[in-house]
């Protein structure tokens, strides 16, 4: 053996630039291939791997086994890391692979490239964001509502009070304590029929506000939270009609209608920053003002959804089922209202139909 | 060795090209949905690695080390953390106040492993990069003086606001929301200035230490800057359209009261939405460009070299713009396109100005770290990689 050149012995030689270990000189050298001599640690099947500077001096020297070779990535020259830190870069790609042969990430690295292919690749990524749009999201939703833990949900309501009392300007109630006595036993009675898991699994409390600007209206918090006005309580005082609108406003919180909406949209935001990365500012803020426009329509769905709950829970406490009706027609009666989708909420004529028809279901 | 002391400058360049980009960025996106989300570790590493590898600076690139098993395996651990965390929260919520009050500290502690792991998973000419910084310490920049600062600051303007509003004195309730104000001016850029040098200074590249030295004024400036302009359009649109948005609110509230829809009234409404963006999003840009341009003004590097950045604010506006319209009206498609063309703007206004050779640099050997801090800060959406 000592009498062959064992430069000559695999006859590779790939032009490159090196590192020694835990050195930032690049220093131009040349990577060459030779058979393992007595000592060197390497099996039979082995080839020693020497990379030589300009002049010829070793770098560094190590079995083709024991370096690790960087999966190819783009036009990026490839990279062979030697077990002392010492590192081999060339952008001859055919000398690399005459020495390595088809490395880890070699594939992955062809079916990157620029091809008629990524076409299909297109095509099936846009139907994988659709499917994972459509199903995915409510999965995900319904799993972080799940891990959400109740005291987060109880400070969501507290600080949504206060804001509501802050921005919507609202005053404490003009109630009197007869009246409020009244309707917070209808609301007692609306709790009653709920199954107890649903009543342990919010915090359940009626609140009143004078609230001007608001008028007739009544809110759920995702906690339990439920707040009426006292515009609501004077305008139609009447049972069916308090109850009718307070069944509506427990199923809000029952079905989980408002922290779904808050996962929704952050939900969607955050699978795309996931999966296509930094969208950057501007696209960002699109996709949660366009989110939020979809919550809407969202919420259209969630409305008929507690109408309906509503609409059954106040039958089973013996109320007329109709009374959630008269707080529609009221409201229609009032005039044109805005175009569906610009609104959170279904028209009211349309309401109106829908809970008839939810009655006629019941009986 | 050469020796390029003789006070050159070395502009840094990006030589990634779209296409290339966008055939491995199709294939990450796909083989993510496919895999229900197991690939994007990987793909978060190859999104790295092009954009390290294609990154140089006098013929030397960066270099990114992480593996997509890493990187899983700490998302796997921070999402079941995550999972205990909230359990027990559910079932014991008086441990659970415990717990929170060991997030204000758990959370700078997360902050500094994510920056040390990033860094030492990243490498320029070979030499791995380190980060050193304390949890002590940066649990004073991220969450104590933050939270002082803001506390003062609502302090001064809340209490400002009830002197003038309820108690009626107009004057002494100016004079604090003034006062409100101008602590404003000066706790931000403070805050802003001691979490930069944090990060700055901690840094290394194998043993030589990265130092940004600077005074407080050019962030005074670049928060004045900003503020600026949020006044100056806040104002502009207030002067022009300050009583017919009045009215439309007005509208707007008689609509949801059931009145007919008033288009003039949404038309100017949507104008007010415009507005808002164009005075808050373009103060970022503002504040980011003269930031990013200061802070590379004014580091060093063992070895007396220096950098250089000249980012234009108005620039970088456009091309975060343009970049959006594309993008939005290509479904995503657009996207890697648009990587490519901010990181080959950056780079371009990006120099290093060597005091000697580029060769003397040392690594050393540390261990990478913990991979489920990076998996935190990637969930958060902070990007606490080396700042190319």
């Amino acid at each position: 053996m000592a009498d062959a050149d064992p430069y000559q012995r695999l006859g590779l030689s790939v032009n490159g630039w090196a590192f020694a270990a835990g050195s930032s000189a690049r220093q131009t050298a040349r990577l060459l291939t030779r058979g393992p001599v007595q000592g060197e640690g390497a099996g039979p099947d082995d080839v020693i791997v020497d990379v030589v500077d300009a002049g010829g001096m070793v770098i560094t020297s190590a079995p083709l086994s024991t370096i690790k070779v960087d999966p190819p990535i783009g036009s990026a020259a490839r990279k062979l890391h030697f077990p002392d830190r010492a590192l081999f870069e060339s952008e001859d790609r055919t000398g690399i692979a005459a020495l390595t042969g088809e490395t880890y990430g070699e594939k992955l690295n062809r079916y990157e490239a620029l091809h008629p292919r990524l076409i299909g690749f297109v095509v099936a990524a846009v139907i994988g964001c659709f499917i994972i749009w459509k199903y995915g999201l409510d999965l995900l939703v319904a799993g972080a509502i799940a891990l959400t833990p109740p005291i987060v949900v109880e400070q969501l309501d507290r600080g949504t009070l206060q804001t509501i009392d802050f921005a919507m300007s609202a005053e404490p109630t003009t109630l009197t304590e007869d009246e409020q006595a009244r309707i917070t036993a209808i609301f007692a009675n609306l709790l009653a029929e709920l199954p107890a898991d649903d009543v342990n699994d919010a915090n359940f409390n009626l609140l009143f506000r004078s609230m001007e600007k608001v008028g007739p209206n009544a809110f759920a918090l995702p906690g339990g939270t439920v707040i009426m006005t006292d515009q609501f309580a004077k305008r139609f005082p009447q049972d069916d009609v308090l109850a009718g609108v307070l069944g509506h406003e427990i199923g809000h919180v029952v079905e989980k209608h408002g922290l779904t909406q808050t996962y929704r949209s952050l939900g969607l935001y955050f699978i795309i920053g996931f999966l296509a990365g930094d969208t950057g500012p501007f696209i960002e803020d699109i996709l949660l003002e366009g989110n939020l426009l979809l919550s809407l329509s969202f919420s259209r769905k969630h409305e008929a959804e507690a109408d309906k709950f509503g609409v059954s829970l106040t039958r089973d406490a013996g109320y007329n089922p109709a009374g959630l009706k008269l707080f529609f027609l009221e409201m229609s009666k009032k005039g044109a209202e805005p175009v569906e989708w610009l609104s959170t909420h279904p028209n009211s004529t349309e309401r109106v139909k829908q809970i008839d028809e939810y009655v006629d279901a019941l009986e | 060795m050469s020796d390029l002391s003789s006070g050159g400058t070395e502009q840094f360049e990006f030589r990634g090209k779209a296409g290339e980009w966008f055939g491995i960025w199709i294939v990450n996106l796909l083989l993510s949905i496919i895999t229900i989300g197991i690939y994007s570790a990987w793909a978060k590493v190859r999104t790295k690695k092009y954009f390290y590898n294609h990154t140089f600076v006098q013929g030397r690139n960066f270099d990114y080390h992480a593996t997509g098993g890493q990187i899983l395996i700490g998302r796997l651990i921070f999402i079941g953390g995550y999972i205990a965390f909230s359990l027990i929260i559910s079932l014991v919520p008086f441990l659970g106040i415990i717990l929170v009050l060991g997030l204000l500290v758990l959370i700078p502690w997360l902050i500094v492993k994510s920056m040390q792991f990033n860094a030492r998973v990243s490498s320029f000419s070979n030499v791995r990069f380190n980060f050193v910084g304390k949890t002590g310490r940066a649990f004073v920049v991220f969450v104590l003086m933050p939270v002082a600062a803001y506390i003062v600051i609502a302090a001064l303007l809340g209490g400002g606001g009830m002197l003038a509003f309820a108690n009626g004195s107009i004057a002494l309730g100016a004079i604090l929301g003034i006062a409100g104000l101008v602590v404003m001016f000066i706790a931000f850029p403070i805050v802003d200035k001691a979490i930069k040098q944090y990060v700055v200074n901690n840094y290394r590249l194998g043993n030589a230490e990265f130092l940004l030295d600077v005074s407080l004024t050019p962030f005074i400036k670049a928060f004045g800057f900003a503020f600026g302009w949020i006044i100056l359009i806040l104002a502009i649109t207030g002067i022009t359209m300050g009583g017919s948005v009045m009215g439309a609110f007005e509208a707007l509230e008689a609509m949801e009261n059931g009145a007919p829809p008033d288009a003039g009234a949404i038309g100017l409404l949507g104008l007010l939405y415009v507005m808002f963006f164009v005075a808050f999003l373009p103060a970022g840009f503002i504040y980011q460009a003269l930031i990013r341009n200061t802070m590379y003004n004014n580091t060093t590097l063992t070895g007396g070299h220096s950098f250089r950045s000249t980012v234009g604010p108005a620039k970088l506006l456009w091309i975060a713009l343009s970049n959006a319209i594309v993008v939005a009206f290509t479904i995503g498609l657009m996207l890697p396109w648009a990587h490519v063309r901010m990181h080959k703007y950056l780079a371009s206004q990006t120099f290093l100005i060597p005091g000697g050779s580029l060769d003397d640099f040392i690594g050393k050997q540390v261990e990478d770290g913990m991979s489920v801090a990076d998996a935190y800060t990637d969930l958060e959406g902070v990007d606490f990689g080396v700042p190319l």
